[in-house]
């Protein structure tokens, strides 16, 4: 499939690129050589099933996983050209947050928050004005002496948030980050993203299973299923065409989570 | 009233006893730092080349760092402190006494706080190294603020069961020469059955080891925040 060329300012580009390996139960996992805009400003989603390689598409993005071929662009840098010490740089630019959150456990709220800064070099005075702003943003100024285990899973992944703001990046990779939160938590931080999105204009791909994560935040969507993008569908508030496939997993399974059918869909009937 | 006469023969042997302890202390100090500073590198090294994590392109290294781990573990200490003792003349001038006898210890105690630390830094989710590496942490940026501070109080843990181990292993130094505590209870205890010196030297190791065992836990729980 060729791309289509964008009028904003391209966020994330992936061209033809593919990682295959093996699982720990033999089978080959992956993601199929693919193409894939994301343009500045949008929030991308990528659903499927579980093992469909949503997770490491996304993880190919800032080269957390080498691809074995194809070319990763954010911003127009060429990711995958760079020396260690520039991909690490780049990293400094694209912000993450993960399922189980990942926050360092002997470390306060507001270390966390300041990590990727340290990390980088920041200054003293400027590690002090973005932990308060970030932790101000999530809503979580009376925490930030807290220590990670006071804190509820929603309070966590809030956290979690706020460290992947603190250096300004302007894009947030997010790896199933409602899906280790019950649904009320769920709802209150998406609007936490939501509001990183139009507030401060960050880009966002989040991968999810959950369908009404999805429908609830993105622009758009890939679909994915057995390491392949079989769809890219875009919504207008929440609204999926009909004519989609998309569509039609959500008849098939209510709007629920398809990973809550498994096996519901066969890959042969997936060419788009 | 009481028959003070079983402690005379420990007050006679106290300046003995002092200086025994004096040359635990020594070779304790000196194993341990060497097994801190070289066997901890090596422990982390270890790891960071291990199977997932941020330096596993150095596969051959990863192999035969563990390769020597196990060959010098797996070296009774008594035949680990005959054989090196050349070894030791060489870097002390000579083969006998707690000098002397700090290098095998020394020896011993790497390889086994290597693998204590390298086994302690698999505790450390991977998520969270991952999180860090996503950030554009460098390997060096990850294991000290990441891998050091999360495994902390394992690492004291580690450290409590290596100062135990040696505290033990220091005993069997007697045989070169190398003097200490244990030495003290072997030979006026174990040789020449004096009792008493036996039970005074032994309850001072059980001292030891309890105030070593209690430190380290206290610490450990302490810095534990998870």
């Amino acid at each position: 499939m060729t791309a289509v060329p964008h009028s904003p300012p391209a966020a994330i580009q992936l061209r033809g690129v593919g990682k295959r390996f093996t699982g720990s139960d033999g089978e080959a996992v992956g993601v199929a050589p693919t193409d894939l805009d994301v343009a500045a400003g949008e929030i991308h989603g990528i659903i499927g099933f579980s093992g469909a390689g949503k997770s490491t598409l996304l993880r190919l993005v800032n080269l957390l996983e080498r691809p074995d071929s194809g070319e990763v662009i954010v911003h127009g840098e060429n990711l995958t050209r760079m020396s260690p010490p520039q991909l690490r740089a780049a990293r400094q630019r694209i912000g993450m947050i993960f399922q189980h959150f990942n926050l360092l456990h002997n470390r306060t709220v507001a270390e966390n928050v300041a990590f990727p800064l340290r990390i980088a070099g920041a200054s003293p005075e400027r590690i002090r004005e973005r932990v308060q702003a970030c932790l101000s943003f999530v809503g979580l100024s009376d925490k930030a002496e807290a220590w990670p285990s006071q804190l509820s899973g929603g309070q966590k992944q809030r956290v979690a948030i706020a460290r992947a703001l603190a250096p300004e990046p302007h894009l947030l990779l997010a790896d199933e980050p409602t899906s280790a939160l019950d649904p009320r938590t769920t709802l209150s931080l998406l609007e936490v993203l939501d509001d990183v999105n139009r507030r401060l204009g960050v880009t966002i791909l989040l991968v999810s299973h959950e369908m009404a994560v999805i429908r609830r935040l993105c622009h758009r969507v890939s679909v994915m299923e057995a390491g392949e993008v079989i769809e890219r569908v875009e919504l207008t508030n929440g609204q999926v065409p009909p004519d989609s496939r998309l569509a039609q997993w959500l008849t098939e399974f209510g709007g629920a989570s398809p990973a809550q059918a498994p096996g519901a869909l066969e890959k042969e009937s997936a060419s788009v | 009233m009481f028959d003070l006469s079983i402690f005379d023969g420990i007050i006679e042997l106290l300046p003995e006893i002092g200086k025994a302890t004096g040359e635990t202390l020594l070779m304790m100090a000196i194993c341990l730092t060497a097994a801190v500073l070289i066997g901890g590198s090596l422990g982390i090294a270890v790891f960071l080349t291990s199977r997932g994590q941020a330096l596993a392109r150095y596969r051959r290294f990863n192999l035969l760092a563990n390769a020597v781990i196990n060959v010098v573990r797996s070296f009774p200490f008594i035949i680990l402190l005959v054989a090196v003792s050349p070894f030791s003349r060489h870097i002390v001038g000579t083969s006998i006494g707690p000098l002397a006898a700090s290098v095998p210890l020394s020896l011993a105690a790497i390889f086994y706080f290597a693998r204590l630390i390298e086994q302690t830094l698999r505790d450390v989710p991977r998520g969270v190294i991952e999180a860090a590496e996503a950030m554009g942490a460098s390997p060096l940026q990850i294991v000290f603020h990441v891998l050091l501070v999360e495994a902390r109080s394992g690492l004291i843990l580690a450290f409590t069961v290596l100062t135990v181990s040696f505290l033990s292993y220091s005993a069997v130094a007697g045989v070169v020469g190398g003097g200490g505590i244990g030495d003290l209870a072997i030979r006026y205890g174990y040789y020449r059955f004096e009792t008493d010196i036996m039970v005074a030297t032994i309850v001072l190791l059980v001292v030891m080891v309890q105030s070593i065992q209690f430190l380290g836990q206290w610490l450990a729980r302490r810095l534990d925040k998870r």
